[in-house]
């Protein structure tokens, strides 16, 4: 007793870890154990070994699914790093040079954050929907009624229709996370850049993006990781399949699909193992996102000990 | 001094047409949202002959609106108070205190924000199994309330931040550990918990996949679940889709737009450090 009062943080600390550490860090773990078994989450756990991994590498069905999925995630990174990102610095930097009408800019930017996922694919809905969507009678209005489609319907435009959704629901966070940490840039610097005769970009160029680089790689992270989990808007746009050809498929919902839906594609041997192949996806996943991590923490870890 | 570009008027369009976009999106669906599913379907476009409450009226008399929103809003609240309640005090312990493996305990609370729950899924699944809280809105508070990663965060530099006379003239003062902690440390803290709040309430509020897999009966399910089971069938149910997207949509982003300068403030802060 006198051990622990002599140490009154672990009452503080102590309540939180048991609940963070239950919910938060032994799931990993323990996903990795029940990888190495054939389970359906009821039965029998038998013990397999590494047999879960190599069938996920080697079965086509299953290959061909994972690849597919992952095809999509990395294009959904591809497109919010390549596009959205730069948009979010451009946005943040006007707003940071104060243009007029910032305010009404910043909160209409960021509300769709506030817009639950369901909802935001549903206002896709109204716009890109064959029948009832605005799109297609725009282009009627305009002469190209020709130009009509189904959009929701093509999976050759699938995971397109899905970052559309996810980088306007989502560009508003970014764009404040860099207007933060634009503010925290000194005044001194920009007014003597600015005395300087240094142009409006050149000063964002030359003052602002190196000042901010930190924050721009943890975004750039955790677009990463938001690309390689992300789930709600694949699975309300195309059921637990994925949409057709699974176009819209992706890392998580393969995942889940495995894992918890309805996996008669796939043949008889994954009713069996659901919870085992589940957690194998789960820790390929886990790996993929550690090594990215791990090399952005070595990046930064090095910058600074320049 | 004049921080801004000689030529706006490129940039200032483009911005404009962007926010006029989502302007319009809103208004059209809530527009929409007041016209009978009839209508709706063979006469999109065309001017309204009806235009009425019905819909929203069906939404809470026959879907039950009410229920969906009690649910959302409990699964809220008890979230937001344990995690506030959890990550204060973590933070206070690693925050005041000097001891052994002290950035070892807070790299530990930090390694959750690399880590969404997706991946722990499955065990989190079968832990809450066996809890029997299955389809029970404890489990999802439970699982959603043990992501305090971010919260631990940005309360221990705030802590860390304090000036260590603070804590000495309260321990002067006779206050014990707790009360130092409750009645002082904790309403400091207020600005960053208030931040805390607002960053946790849009992640839970908005929460789908924990309560998709966590809550089996359609009676104890959330907002956005309610929005995904209309708008799965929109033949037969676009009036409740529109009408259900309006109520969960509009009334949260009017607040907003209210107090978009705090609000915006407080979410900023979550970036800024991490």
């Amino acid at each position: 007793m006198t051990w622990m009062r002599k140490r009154p943080f672990l009452w503080f600390i102590l309540p939180g870890f048991v609940l963070y550490t239950l919910f938060s860090v032994y799931p990993i773990f323990s996903a990795l154990q029940i990888s190495f078994n054939r389970w359906d989450g009821i039965g029998e756990k038998t013990f397999v070994g590494f047999d879960n991994y190599i069938e996920l590498f080697t079965n086509k069905e299953l290959f061909g699914q994972l690849t597919g999925a992952f095809r999509n995630s990395v294009t959904l990174f591809l497109l919010n790093a390549l596009a959205v990102l730069p948009a979010q610095l451009y946005m943040a930097y006007l707003l940071y040079s104060g243009i007029r009408g910032h305010r009404f800019f910043q909160a209409m930017i960021f509300s769709p954050q506030f817009i639950a996922t369901p909802v935001i694919v549903f206002m896709g809905t109204l716009i890109f929907d064959g029948n009832i969507g605005v799109f297609n009678k725009l282009l009627e209005t305009v002469g190209l009624g020709s130009w009509t489609r189904p959009w929701l319907g093509l999976p050759e435009l699938g995971i397109f229709v899905v970052w559309m959704m996810v980088a306007w629901s989502g560009i508003g966070v970014g764009m404040i996370f860099f207007l933060g940490a634009m503010k925290m840039i000194s005044h001194e610097v920009m007014e003597a850049a600015y005395l300087e005769g240094a142009s409006y970009w050149r000063r964002f160029f030359s003052i602002v993006l190196p000042q901010i680089k930190t924050t721009v790689l943890n975004m750039l992270i955790l677009t990463y990781i938001f690309a390689m989990t992300m789930f709600d808007f694949s699975f309300i746009l195309g059921g637990v399949a994925g949409g057709i050809n699974r176009s819209v498929d992706v890392m998580a919902l393969f995942f889940y699909r495995i894992a918890f839906g309805d996996n008669s594609a796939v043949g008889g041997t994954m009713n069996v193992n659901a919870m085992g192949m589940g957690t194998t996806i789960a820790c390929v996943m886990f790996a993929v996102i550690f090594i990215v991590a791990l090399i952005q923490v070595v990046l930064t870890y090095r910058r600074t000990e320049d | 001094m004049n921080l801004r570009p000689k030529q706006t008027y490129v940039s200032s369009t483009i911005l404009w047409v962007y926010s006029s976009f989502t302007l319009f999106l809103l208004s059209y669906m809530t527009y929409q949202a007041f016209r009978s599913k009839k209508e709706l379907l063979s006469n999109t476009f065309g001017l309204p002959e009806t235009f009425n409450f019905a819909n929203f009226k069906k939404l809470f008399v026959e879907a039950d609106f009410l229920r969906y929103f009690a649910n959302s809003t409990w699964i809220l609240v008890a979230t937001l108070v344990i995690v506030i309640l959890l990550s204060s005090t973590v933070a206070y312990g690693i925050g005041r205190y000097q001891f052994r493996f002290k950035s070892v305990v807070l790299l530990y609370f930090l390694i959750g924000l690399m880590f969404p729950v997706q991946l722990g899924i499955v065990p989190i699944f079968l832990l809450i199994r066996d809890l029997g809280l299955l389809n029970s809105q404890w489990g999802v508070v439970l699982v959603l309330a043990s992501g305090i990663s971010l919260p631990v965060f940005l309360l221990t530099t705030f802590f860390e931040k304090l000036p260590k006379d603070l804590y000495e003239s309260a321990k002067i003062d006779g206050a014990g550990e707790w009360t130092t902690f409750i009645r002082v440390m904790f309403p400091l803290a207020s600005p960053v918990i208030y931040s805390i709040c607002i960053i946790m309430s849009v992640q839970i509020w908005n929460q789908f996949f924990v309560p998709l897999i966590m809550l089996q009966s359609d009676s104890n399910r959330t907002i956005p679940l309610m929005i995904m089971k209309f708008s799965n069938n929109l033949m037969y149910n676009l009036d409740l889709a529109m009408a259900g997207s309006v109520m969960a949509t509009v009334p949260i982003l009017i607040l907003f737009f209210i107090f978009s300068g705090k609000v915006l403030e407080g979410m900023a802060s979550g970036g800024v450090k991490g």
